[in-house]
C-alpha cells in the first residue's frame, strides 16, 4: 500500500489549462483548509487584548505571545483537565492495542470457523453510534460504582476504538507474508522466536501508527466523556461545559489546543492513512 | 487495498479462538451487555408500581399494586422492621430497649416507642441513656405505659410502667414506618394494603398522601411517548435530517474533487494530501470553535468584510438567536470542513483501483476530461462512494459538539444533544435512551436502505 505520489514516477507535463485549473483548485482547497487553522493559532499565541479587538489580525500581524495560552492553562480545572485527557488517551491506547493485537494476529493468520462472524460482529460494533452507547454504559457505571472515573472514560473510548484497532492490525499482519514467519522457523528458530525476531519489527510501524490513530481518537472524543464525568473532565468534555460561560480567550486557545495532537500525528501517520482507513471502511 | 484473506491454512486448532477471546469478552462485558440493559430503558419503568401488600411486612402477601402519582387515603401507620440503609428522606420511629420499676416496684424492662419516653440524659454523641416515662394526656387515658417484648406495636406485652418513671435506656431500635393505605386508580377499582412510608408522600394531615414511585419494573411505552411529546424532539430531528440533507451531497462533490486532484499527481502530491487529510483527525469540538471564531460577530469573517469596507460600524451577528439560517448555514460548513477528508481518502482509494489503462484508452478514443469523470470514474466509484454513504449517514446522526459550539443547543438542536440534555440536564435515562433508541434505529434504517438501492439496482443490471 502506498500511497499515490509513489505509485507512478512523476511525469513531466506541459502546463496545459487542465493543469492550471488542477493547480489552482488544488491550492484554493488548501488554502480553506488551512486558513482557519492558522487563524486560530494566531489568537492562541497573541495578547489577550488582541483577542478582545476588532478587527482581529493574523500572526505574523498581530504580536505573537503566549500569554493567551498561559491564561488558559491558568484557568481552574484546565491542567487536570489535560491531565485526565492524557491518562484516558493512554490507557485507551495500552488497553485497546493489548486487546486487538492478538485479535488482529488470529483474523490474519488463522482461517477458523466463525471467523467471519467475529469480523462482522466487530463492525457491527463500529456501526453503533457513540451516542448510542454511551447512555447505557454510564447507567451502568452507575451501578457498579465507576461512574465520574477516568477508568470508566477509558474503558468506552476502548470500547470504540477496539473495531477499528482490530481491523487495522489485522491488515497490517497481512502485509507480513506467513512465508516469512516459516522460514524463520525452517531456520531453527521456535514460533515464539520467529515472531519475536521476525514478524515484530516488520509490524511494530504500523501498530504504532495504529496506536497513534487511537490516541487521537480519544483525545477527541467528546460525548461519551461529558456524559461519563462530573468532576473529573476531560479537555474536551470540560471545555464543552464551559464554553457557554467563558471568554474568547479561553475558548480560542482550548480549541487550539484540542487540535495540536491531531496536527502532529496526522504528520507522522499519514503514510499509513490510506491503509487504516482503507481497511476501516470496508 | 490489503485483501484480508489469511496467507495460511493451519490445521484446526484452539489457537485463534484464544487470541480472539480476550475482543470477544471485553467487548461483551462493556458493550453487548450494557447495550442490552440500556436499550431495556426506553421501554421498561423500574419504578412502575408499587405493590401493597396484606400485613406490614415485606414477606407479606401482595393484595394489589399502584403506580406513582396514585392519591391514597393513610388509614395507619406502624413501625417495621427496617429493611435497608438509613436515608434522610426516610419516615422513620425509634424504639428504646428501657428497664426501670414497675407501680409495684419490681424491676421490668422491655420496648417502648420514642414517643413514650422523654429523655434526660444523653451520652456526648447525643445518644439517649435515660429519662422518665411521658404522660399520657387525656381525661380517661390509661396512665400506664406498656413494654413489649419486641420493638412492634403488634409484639406481647410484657410490663407496664407509671407516667414519670425513671428509665435508663439500653439499645435503639430504628423502624421504618409503614401506610396502611387504600388507593382508588383511575378505573375506580379500590385496592388497599400495606406500604413501606418512603414510597408514600404523606401529606400535611397525615390522613392522605400520595404514591411516590413504585419499586416493580413493568415494560412501558411512556418514555417513548416523552420523548415523542418532547417539544425538542420535532426540531432536533428535523434539524438532523435537514443538515444530512445539505451536508452529504456538497461534501461528496467536494470530496470527489479533492480525490482527482490528489489523483491528477500535481507537484507536491503528498504535501497536498496532507494538508486535505488534516481535518480527520480533528475533534469536532475543536472544529466547532474553529469556525465560532470565524463566524462570531468579532471573528474572522466580519474582520475580512470590515477590511474591504464592507460592513458598517456594528458587524452584524451571526450566531444569535433571530440568525437560525446563519447558524445552520455555520454548521453546514464547519461539517463539510471537518468531516469531507475521510470520504476523500476513501475516494481516492476507490479511484487507485481503478487500472490507468482504462483511462489512457479513454483518452485515445478522444473522451474529455468531463466524459472520462462521467463515465467511467463516477460509476467504478460505487462501490467506494456507498460506503463512505453509510458511514457519513451514521456520523451524520451523531453531530453534537458543533452545533453546541456554533449554537449554543438550544436554537438549532441535534437528536444526538437532545439526547444529552434529556440525560444531563433533565436526569432522565429512560427518555435518554429513547432518544438513543430513535438514533440507533435510524442510523439501521439507513444503512439497510442503502445496501438495498445498491442490491436491486444490481439485480436489475444483470436481469
Amino acid at each position: 500500500m502506498t500511497t499515490p505520489a509513489t505509485t507512478v514516477k512523476q511525469r513531466r507535463r506541459p502546463l496545459t489549462p487542465g493543469r492550471i485549473a488542477t493547480y489552482v483548485t488544488a491550492v484554493t482547497i488548501a488554502l480553506w483548509i488551512v486558513l482557519p487553522i492558522w487563524f486560530l493559532f494566531s489568537m492562541a499565541f497573541t495578547t489577550r487584548e488582541e483577542v478582545r479587538s476588532f478587527p482581529k489580525g493574523v500572526l505574523p500581524f498581530i504580536p505573537f505571545s503566549t500569554d493567551t495560552m498561559r491564561f488558559f492553562l491558568g484557568v481552574d480545572g484546565v491542567v487536570s483537565g489535560l491531565v485526565n485527557s492524557l491518562v484516558v488517551a493512554s490507557v485507551t491506547v495500552v488497553l485497546s492495542t493489548v486487546i486487538s493485537a492478538p485479535a488482529g494476529y488470529a483474523i490474519s493468520r488463522y482461517l477458523f470457523p466463525g471467523r467471519n462472524l467475529f469480523r462482522l460482529s466487530v463492525l457491527a460494533v463500529r456501526a453503533f453510534p457513540v451516542v448510542v452507547l454511551s447512555i447505557p454504559l454510564a447507567v451502568l457505571y452507575i451501578r457498579v460504582g465507576l461512574f465520574d472515573s477516568i477508568i470508566s472514560v477509558a474503558l468506552m473510548h476502548t470500547v470504540l476504538t477496539l473495531p477499528t484497532t482490530i481491523l487495522v492490525i489485522a491488515s497490517v499482519f497481512a502485509s507480513v507474508p506467513y512465508e516469512l514467519e516459516e522460514a524463520g522457523q525452517v531456520f531453527g528458530a521456535s514460533a515464539w522466536q520467529s515472531f519475536r525476531h521476525i514478524v515484530l519489527p516488520l509490524v511494530f510501524p504500523g501498530i504504532a501508527a495504529s496506536s497513534v490513530l487511537t490516541f487521537v481518537l480519544s483525545w477527541n472524543e467528546v460525548f461519551a466523556a461529558s456524559v461519563l464525568t462530573l468532576e473529573n473532565r476531560t479537555l474536551p468534555a470540560l471545555l464543552l461545559n464551559q464554553l457557554s460561560q467563558s471568554g474568547p480567550a479561553y475558548q480560542f486557545a482550548g480549541g487550539f489546543f484540542l487540535m495540536v495532537p491531531s496536527l502532529v500525528f496526522m504528520f507522522f501517520i499519514r503514510k499509513y492513512l490510506f491503509n487504516m482507513w482503507g481497511q476501516v471502511s470496508k | 487495498m490489503e485483501e484480508l484473506e489469511p496467507t495460511t491454512k493451519r490445521r484446526r486448532n484452539l489457537t485463534p479462538y484464544l487470541l480472539i477471546s480476550p475482543a470477544l469478552l471485553f467487548l461483551a462485558a462493556f458493550f453487548a451487555y450494557p447495550m442490552f440493559q440500556g436499550l431495556i430503558l426506553a421501554v421498561y419503568d423500574d419504578e412502575a408500581v408499587l405493590p401493597l401488600l396484606a400485613e406490614p411486612s415485606l414477606s407479606g402477601e401482595r393484595v394489589g399494586e399502584v403506580p406513582p402519582g396514585t392519591r391514597v387515603t393513610i388509614f395507619a401507620q406502624q413501625g417495621n422492621q427496617l429493611d435497608g440503609e438509613i436515608t434522610a428522606d426516610l419516615l422513620t420511629e425509634q424504639w428504646f430497649f428501657v428497664t426501670g420499676d414497675d407501680p409495684d416496684g419490681a424491676a421490668v424492662e422491655g420496648w417502648a416507642p420514642e414517643t413514650r419516653v422523654r429523655v434526660r440524659d444523653e451520652a456526648a454523641d447525643g445518644t439517649p441513656l435515660g429519662g422518665t416515662i411521658r404522660p399520657k394526656l387525656g381525661e380517661n387515658a390509661d396512665p400506664l405505659t406498656p413494654l413489649r417484648g419486641e420493638p412492634s406495636e403488634r409484639a406481647d406485652v410484657v410490663a407496664e410502667l407509671d407516667e414519670r418513671a425513671p428509665v435508663a435506656i439500653g439499645e435503639i431500635a430504628v423502624l421504618e414506618v409503614w401506610f396502611d393505605v387504600e388507593a382508588v386508580t383511575d378505573d375506580g377499582t379500590v385496592t388497599a394494603g400495606w406500604a413501606p412510608s418512603r414510597f408514600v408522600r404523606a401529606f400535611e394531615s397525615g390522613e392522605e398522601g400520595v404514591v411516590d414511585r413504585g419499586t416493580d419494573g413493568q415494560f412501558t411505552s411512556r418514555f417513548i411517548e416523552k420523548m415523542l411529546d418532547d417539544r425538542f424532539f420535532g426540531p432536533a430531528w428535523r434539524t438532523t435530517l435537514l443538515l444530512m440533507v445539505i451536508i452529504i451531497p456538497l461534501q461528496f462533490a467536494l470530496a470527489i474533487i479533492m480525490a482527482l486532484v490528489i489523483h491528477a499527481r500535481p507537484k507536491g502530491t503528498s504535501g497536498f494530501l496532507y494538508v486535505f487529510s488534516l481535518p480527520m483527525g480533528m475533534s469536532d469540538l475543536a472544529v466547532g470553535i474553529l469556525f465560532f471564531s470565524i463566524f462570531t460577530s468579532s471573528g474572522l469573517l466580519n474582520s475580512v468584510l470590515d477590511a474591504f469596507g464592507l460592513i458598517g460600524d456594528t458587524p452584524p451577528t451571526y450566531l444569535g438567536a433571530d440568525t437560525r439560517n446563519w447558524i445552520i448555514a455555520a454548521i453546514v460548513l464547519a461539517e463539510l470542513w471537518r468531516a469531507t477528508s475521510i470520504v476523500m481518502v476513501i475516494v481516492v482509494s476507490g479511484l487507485q483501483a481503478i487500472p490507468d489503462e482504462t483511462l489512457e484508452a479513454a483518452e485515445l478514443f478522444g473522451a474529455s476530461y468531463w466524459q472520462r469523470v462521467r463515465y467511467i470514474i463516477l460509476p467504478l466509484l460505487k462501490p467506494s462512494l456507498q460506503v463512505a454513504l453509510i458511514l457519513r449517514t451514521i456520523l451524520a446522526f451523531q453531530v453534537f459538539a458543533v452545533v453546541i459550539a456554533l449554537g449554543g443547543g438550544e436554537i438549532v438542536t441535534v437528536l444526538a444533544n437532545e439526547t444529552y440534555r434529556q440525560y444531563f440536564e433533565l436526569r432522565d435515562n429512560n427518555v435518554a435512551s429513547a432518544y438513543a433508541v430513535f438514533i440507533l434505529l435510524l442510523s439501521l434504517a439507513s444503512s439497510i436502505f442503502y445496501l438495498r438501492a445498491v442490491r436491486t439496482e444490481n439485480e436489475g443490471a444483470a436481469s
